[in-house]
């Protein structure tokens, strides 16, 4: 970086119609930086507030809470019924709008619907026997959030189990338990793979 | 009167000159130390690489024709605080490490001297982003940092979940060959069994029926009617 008083000027427009900033050099770092930066322009502009500033994290905007939850119930709804794909579905819509908050909203409450929406779509998948979607989602589900999901991790290892992944199933339930070391679910399915590796 | 006559001016003149000499020659040094140490530090290489969101946010505010609207600058400034978040955490995860190693005399002086510049750059652009902020709307100097904390939480997430879940399709192509690989293997041993002893169909019977049950295991363990409305109840339990 340069001294406070110094910078570079980049080779830069902006298209004044559209707004948007463009480069005419093929540097593709800072293509892809102008990239972000509109997409963060269109945003800031659709949140519309009035200083045009992003508000603070909390409090958060409740539409969009409002119409995931809804999402989420329909597809609990769905489940019980028993139409597996149609929770799918609806999980996935539920989880594209999770994903798609404004970037400022709290990345805690992101990890914590997205968590738990990836963690009923494998479930939902897991029911209709599509082990390889559900061992995925399941993955995903714990990535965004490790501690207190156990039934994520007990998903995966259910999902890689029933492929026949026995080593893989294993190494991961063995993690899982060192997040969710008293979850009766997990011991018992370390103690089914411990079984079938046996045999 | 004091007698200014009987002053040896010439004599005089000897420690005053040996004074100025010496005065004067600790001065160049110490000039000339300074400046040398000063172009030594500034030749380092620079900690990190050119900070690309603030001279895109400065090259936009300075462009003149057409002027550059509000609500990009804005945009601009906000990634460019993302970017010093991520320059912060790295500066502050270095810090006790390097300490360390210092201490140890593990790593040299200049990467120390790198880092001291880097950590004063730092603060030196937080301070200036919060100013422009200021100046753009009222108090948003005091969030803009929150806010930018989250959008790289959140960019964080987001590309690790859709990493994640890009790898669908393959673990769903890889289980369906799997598959599909189990069943003709099944079915070719089921014909065999069929083959070998065609009339001693009872045995056979009994022997392909555990077979068959282990590789069912196999694949559709846990898929039993029974199965499923267990975890049915599990699900309408918990959630």
């Amino acid at each position: 970086m340069e001294s406070l008083d110094t910078f570079t000027l980049l080779p830069i427009s902006m298209d004044p119609t559209t707004k948007a900033i463009t480069s005419d050099t093929p540097n593709s770092a800072l293509n892809n930086e102008l990239a972000h930066l509109n997409a963060l322009h269109k945003n800031l502009l659709a949140a519309g507030t009035p200083t045009g500033t992003p508000p603070p994290p909390v409090p958060v905007n409740p539409t969009r809470s409002a119409q995931i939850s809804k999402l989420r119930e329909s597809g609990n709804n769905e489940f019980r019924k028993g139409n597996h794909g149609q929770a799918v579905k609806l999980y996935s819509l539920a989880i594209d709008m999770a994903l798609g908050r404004p970037s400022w909203e709290p990345s805690g409450l992101v990890r914590e619907e997205v968590s738990g929406l990836l963690s009923n779509r494998a479930q939902a998948n897991m029911a209709q026997q599509n082990w390889a979607e559900g061992a995925v989602d399941a993955e995903a589900s714990v990535e965004v959030k490790k501690a207190g999901n156990a039934k994520g991790w007990w998903r995966r290892g259910k999902c890689l189990l029933e492929m026949g992944r026995l080593d893989e199933a294993d190494e991961w339930v063995k993690q899982g338990l060192e997040f969710e070391a008293t979850e009766q679910d997990l011991v018992q399915l370390k103690q089914e793979i411990e079984k079938r590796k046996g045999i | 009167m004091w007698p200014f006559d009987a002053i040896d001016w010439l004599m005089l003149l000897v420690p005053i000159a040996y004074l100025f000499i010496l005065v004067g020659s600790l001065y160049t040094f110490s000039s000339i130390y300074r400046k040398r140490t000063a172009a030594k530090a500034a030749s380092l290489e620079p900690w990190f690489p050119p900070h690309i969101q603030r001279n895109i946010y400065l090259s936009l505010l300075h462009q003149e024709d057409p002027k550059c609207p509000d609500s990009i600058l804005k945009a601009a400034l906000l990634r460019r605080a993302t970017e010093d978040i991520t320059r912060i955490m790295a500066i502050r995860n270095a810090k006790q490490a390097l300490q360390v190693l210092l201490q140890r005399g593990s790593v040299g002086d200049d990467l120390w001297q790198r880092f001291q510049r880097a950590e004063k750059e730092i603060e030196d652009e937080l301070r200036d982003v919060v100013t422009e902020a200021n100046a753009f709307a009222p108090n948003w100097g005091q969030t803009i940092f929150q806010s930018a904390s989250e959008m790289l939480q959140n960019d964080q997430i987001r590309e690790r979940v859709t990493d994640i879940l890009g790898t669908a399709q393959a673990e769903k192509a890889w289980w369906d060959q799997r598959k599909s690989q189990i069943q003709t293997e099944f079915m070719k041993e089921l014909d065999e069994e069929k083959m070998k002893s065609p009339t001693a169909s009872s045995v056979a019977g009994s022997v392909t029926g555990s077979v068959a049950g282990s590789e069912d295991a196999v694949l559709v363990e846990g898929g039993g009617p029974a199965e499923k409305t267990g975890k049915g109840k599990k699900k309408k339990s918990k959630n």
